[in-house]
């Protein structure tokens, strides 16, 4: 990954090196800077889409493999236009009870529902997206779940996009 | 780790390696935690067979000879957590 922009600022600096500390065997050794671009409409032009590594998905839908011990590489599309009561989160890597009591503090999907229908955001993509963070191959993680989510981003129209791990 | 750190350990037979990533993933990164997790999930198994009640052998056997090695390995790890989780002491934060 190559910087695209002249003002490109590696958001957390030292976040590689804390990941590799607590995960020994050099898990992450990436030391080039996240690529920023500028947004190119206001945001009440845009259409945003959200994109999580919460594990939250339509019930009924394949549940994440939380069990893997190497990850699940998969995505699940989340309408934009869901209701919280039609969500659930597979998920054992981090503390869910906060959001089981409130799924906003982990996918803020009602109050990015609400910054649309107020005007501050132009609109929703049709669909989000989340996945497990739960990665041990991040070459795999970029070559395949990062790229397909990307692909069904540009395809549902995103101008920006609102990444939130948990 | 990563899973070049793996199986670069498979390559070189380094089994302690394998098993501590192993105990890290059922204990969440604690691998003590980890440690006792396997232990729960086989005592939990066994105490379900010590009445030595009716089971689906028939089941087991086609199971055993009709999948792939990967996908009775990826059922492994899918027991582990489902004997966990009928223990009653379920140490993970999220869900299955």
């Amino acid at each position: 990954m190559t910087a695209t922009s002249d003002n490109a600022k590696q958001l957390r600096p030292s976040l590689w090196e804390t990941i590799n500390e607590r995960y020994p065997g050099v898990m992450i050794t990436k030391d080039d800077l996240i690529p920023l671009v500028r947004l190119k409409k206001p945001l009440p032009e845009a259409r945003l889409t959200f994109i999580s590594s919460a594990g939250i998905q339509p019930k009924g839908t394949m549940p994440f493999d939380v069990v893997h011990p190497v990850g699940d590489y998969s995505f699940r599309r989340v309408p934009s236009n869901s209701k919280v009561a039609d969500l659930e989160i597979h998920q054992i890597k981090y503390p869910t009870n906060g959001a089981a009591r409130d799924l906003n503090v982990i996918f803020p999907i009602e109050r990015l529902q609400e910054l649309a229908a107020e005007g501050v955001i132009g609109a929703l993509t049709p669909n989000f997206f989340s996945f497990i963070g739960y990665q041990m191959d991040p070459p795999t993680f970029e070559r395949t779940l990062a790229e397909d989510i990307a692909s069904a981003v540009v395809a549902d129209g995103a101008d920006a996009a609102l990444l939130c791990p948990a | 780790m990563s899973l070049k750190y793996l199986k670069e350990a498979v390559i070189s037979n380094d089994t302690e390696k394998l098993i501590r990533y192993v105990r890290l993933h059922l204990g969440d990164g604690n691998e003590a935690a980890g440690g006792k997790e396997i232990d729960k999930a086989w005592i939990e198994a066994l105490k379900l067979l010590l009445d030595v009640p009716t089971t689906n052998r028939e089941f087991i056997v086609r199971t055993l000879q009709q999948q792939d090695a990967a996908t009775l390995a990826h059922l492994f790890f899918h027991l582990h957590f489902y004997f966990v989780q009928r223990s009653g002491e379920w140490i993970h934060d999220g869900n299955l």
